[in-house]
């Protein structure tokens, strides 16, 4: 048994090595968990002047999918939007008394919004009217940066 | 000395099973293949949209402060917005006046920027927000290259227009 062991070919591990941990470090870079949030299924609308959103505050921005039919949808699931806006609202307002902040009436944090380009105008009002209505002001509307044109 | 030991280092050395390993690099290799989707190119358009200013007389009442914060002597820009059944823009006015009729092009969409550039230019009449009331059956891909428009606008002191606000019209 000792015998057959020290027989046997002795493979050289490094280019495997190097592979896997090619693999690894590549996997670990072009993850995105935030992609998750994405509804690939909208077709935004096309900008050329549409930038891409740089936000560096402490909290998440508060991210809405919205159909054509009004629909708002959050990793994938259909979502009371009423609801769903006033528990974040009111989850927001909580951590930043948490932190030591009073409760502003316009929140801090955007919401993104990403509305597909054939929704009528009274679904998206709707929508956010209702963030307005939670404390929300600021938005970012998303769309395609014309590269891309007409999403996928 | 050291070339023997190193040779019977060698010798006697570990055999490592690498199928596992194979196993594994293989196991990621097909999980990034199926699982990659490139990231679309998005881009955003950041606004600050306030509540709208009610709109019981929009002659004289103009004025941005009824929300309590705001600074007194500064304006809304109304737009109005009609939309066909479509959901394309049917005609686009800068309070009573038709500044745009028909399918939005890129061609009136300068045109509308070339109108209300002025009014944000001027010393003398102040707005700091623009304020559009919108057909109900307006296509959110019109709606944003108005909103767009709207925003690329530069406000006397140079920075831009961010504030915008709709309101639904009423039939």
């Amino acid at each position: 048994m000792s015998a057959q062991s020290s027989d046997g070919a002795d493979p050289d591990l490094t280019p495997i090595l190097d592979m896997v941990f090619q693999l690894i470090t590549f996997f670990m870079l072009v993850i995105n968990f935030k992609g998750a949030s994405l509804d690939q299924s909208l077709q935004l609308p096309v900008l050329g002047s549409a930038r891409p959103l740089e936000w560096k505050g402490d909290y998440e921005p508060l991210m809405l999918n919205v159909d054509n039919e009004g629909r708002v949808k959050v990793f994938g699931v259909v979502v009371l939007a009423e609801k769903f806006i006033a528990d974040q609202a009111a989850d927001l307002k909580k951590e930043l008394r948490a932190a030591g902040d009073s409760a502003p009436k316009e929140l801090p944090v955007p919401v993104v919004l990403r509305v597909d380009k054939g929704t009528r105008f009274h679904l998206v009002n709707h929508i956010i009217k209702l963030c307005q209505e939670n404390g929300y002001v600021q938005f970012s509307l998303s769309a395609m940066t014309g590269k891309d044109e007409g999403g996928r | 000395m050291s070339r023997r030991r190193h040779r019977r280092k060698n010798k006697n050395g570990v055999k490592l099973n690498v199928t596992a390993m194979l196993d594994m690099a293989f196991q990621l290799l097909a999980f990034f293949i199926l699982t990659f989707r490139a990231a679309p190119i998005e881009g955003h358009l950041s606004l600050n949209m306030p509540p709208p200013i009610p709109q019981t007389n929009v002659e004289s009442a103009q004025t941005v402060g009824t929300e309590g914060n705001s600074t007194p002597n500064l304006h809304a820009l109304h737009l109005f917005v009609t939309a066909t059944e479509a959901g394309d823009v049917a005609q686009v006015r800068l309070e009573s006046n038709v500044i745009a009729a028909g399918r939005l092009t890129p061609t009136t969409v300068a045109g509308i920027g070339r109108r209300i550039a002025p009014l944000f230019a001027s010393g003398n009449v102040l707005y700091d927000r623009v304020q559009i009331e919108v057909d109900r059956n307006l296509r959110y891909e019109e709606l944003l290259k108005l909103v767009d428009v709207c925003a690329q606008q530069k406000l006397p002191d140079g920075k831009p227009l961010g504030k915008v606000s709709f309101v639904e019209m009423q039939r």
